[in-house]
């Protein structure tokens, strides 16, 4: 049927789509819908003058019986972690935004996108979940803040690296966004170290804190592959042995960039100190 | 980096002393003696190219980098395009960032809809085959709304993974 040829649109040609306009509710109206209207017989309900929501007529409420207990006192302070998923990871790594030839550090992740920090506020970094342990088949060495103990197995079973360290909030705006940092022309400033409450996270083995002794680290990736029932990989015969056993110095922000150091970027220089105040102040 | 990990030992509130060599001039000025003449009195600055590849390293890039080659599905799922286009009336292009162009959108929290963008060619025969597919699947007649300005299929309902595997297995 051409169009041209209908008859024209007139008000009376027109028509909702059935179900699209629904009536609308109407009081009052009706041999049964008349009378008391829908709203019951006297009192405050006839009348519309029912007391707030929560009150049972004079007793103690339920919301003011039970004591207060601070549960979430300070929430807004607490440091929270940003999750990633092993799933996340390995589609990262899959699509060729994350390179799993270099050691993975938080800002690797973050250039490639995979996750959005936000230090104002207070994240402390990145948590690894193991929702997507199954999946999981890449060999690399990995750094984040905080790692569930079926992500560190699936990455070591795949025989990778995993290390946990801690970065304050200065550290960390400057290892999220490197290049603003390199613009104000500061030298890198040293990592502190973690506060009272965090230390024993950093310093265990198990976690595989970058604290931790090395001979113990190496004690619990073995007592996890037993837990976990896998072989452990040894590690020392890889061909990439060199780039896994890479790691941060404790005072390090950035690979191969010590603290103390000017980056000058448009003329692609580094200028490094001399003066041995400074130096024993950035290598303490 | 050898390191002993014994730093517990002096583990006190390290605080931070004011740094200010090779800054210039602070605005507060109380150190006007050191700033005077930055390079004379002190020992040199080195400057040295070698580390600058590690910083390198650390700029972002601004471009989407391609996948590398991939023969069938990777452990995460993602299935790369087929090398060829498939031979069909329709294309369905992928997004910047590799993945198939179906999204999912919920209004009022209870109408469903399954998006279909990037569609270039014949949208009808795309509508026509999305509609056997999904009658094949769920045995319903779903509404279906074709916008050819935008080049888009909406479709009534959340079948974006039924939908992306069926494209996947086209070769889109």
């Amino acid at each position: 049927c051409n169009p041209k040829n209908l008859p024209r649109i007139t008000l009376a040609n027109l028509r909702p789509e059935p179900g699209a306009r629904q009536t609308e509710k109407r009081r009052g109206r009706g041999q049964y819908g008349g009378n008391r209207s829908g709203r019951g017989h006297k009192g405050e309900r006839q009348r519309g003058n029912r007391p707030r929501l929560g009150f049972e007529g004079g007793q103690t409420p339920f919301y003011l019986a039970i004591p207060k207990y601070g549960f979430n006192e300070g929430h807004s302070r607490r440091p929270q972690y940003h999750p990633l998923t092993l799933k996340r990871l390995q589609y990262l790594i899959d699509l060729g935004r994350v390179d799993p030839t270099q050691p993975i550090d938080l800002t690797q992740l973050v250039n490639a996108r995979g996750v959005t920090i936000q230090p104002l506020k207070r994240d402390y970094g990145v948590q690894l979940v193991d929702e997507g342990a199954e999946i999981f088949a890449a060999k690399i060495n990995i750094e984040v803040q905080r790692a569930t103990e079926g992500a560190i197995a699936a990455i070591e079973r795949n025989g990778g690296v995993i290390t946990t360290s801690f970065y304050d909030p200065i550290s960390l705006d400057i290892l999220i966004k490197p290049v603003p940092f390199f613009v104000r022309g500061q030298p890198i400033p040293k990592r502190m170290l973690p506060g009272e409450n965090m230390l024993p996270y950093y310093t265990s083995a198990d976690n595989r804190g970058y604290l931790a002794d090395p001979d113990k680290i190496q004690q619990a990736r073995l007592a996890l592959a037993q837990k976990y029932g896998y072989i452990l990989p040894d590690i020392s015969k890889d061909e990439l042995y060199h780039m896994l056993a890479m790691r941060k110095d404790i005072r390090q922000i950035f690979f191969g960039l010590s603290p103390g150091w000017v980056v000058n970027m448009p003329e692609k220089k580094i200028l490094k100190p001399t003066d041995e105040k400074l130096l024993k102040y950035y290598s303490s | 980096y050898l390191n002993s990990y014994m730093h517990k030992a002096w583990l006190g509130p390290s605080s931070l002393c004011c740094r200010t060599p090779g800054a210039p001039v602070s605005a507060a000025g109380l150190r006007f003696v050191s700033d005077a003449a930055p390079e004379d009195n002190r020992s040199p600055i080195i400057e040295s190219t070698e580390e600058y590849k590690y910083v390198e390293r650390l700029i972002p890039s601004s471009r989407i980098p391609t996948p590398p080659k991939h023969t069938g599905p990777t452990p995460s799922g993602w299935i790369p395009p087929a090398d060829s286009p498939p031979s069909l009336p329709y294309m369905i292009r992928r997004s910047r960032m590799h993945n198939i162009p179906i999204y999912t959108d919920v209004t009022n929290s209870n109408r469903k809809l399954t998006l279909i963008r990037k569609v270039e060619g014949d949208i009808w025969a795309l509508e026509k085959d999305v509609r056997q597919y999904l009658q094949e699947v769920t045995g319903k007649e779903l509404p279906t709304q074709v916008n050819e300005v935008t080049m888009t299929l909406k479709v009534k309902g959340h079948f974006d993974k039924e939908l992306k595997d069926w494209l996947v297995s086209k070769g889109f």
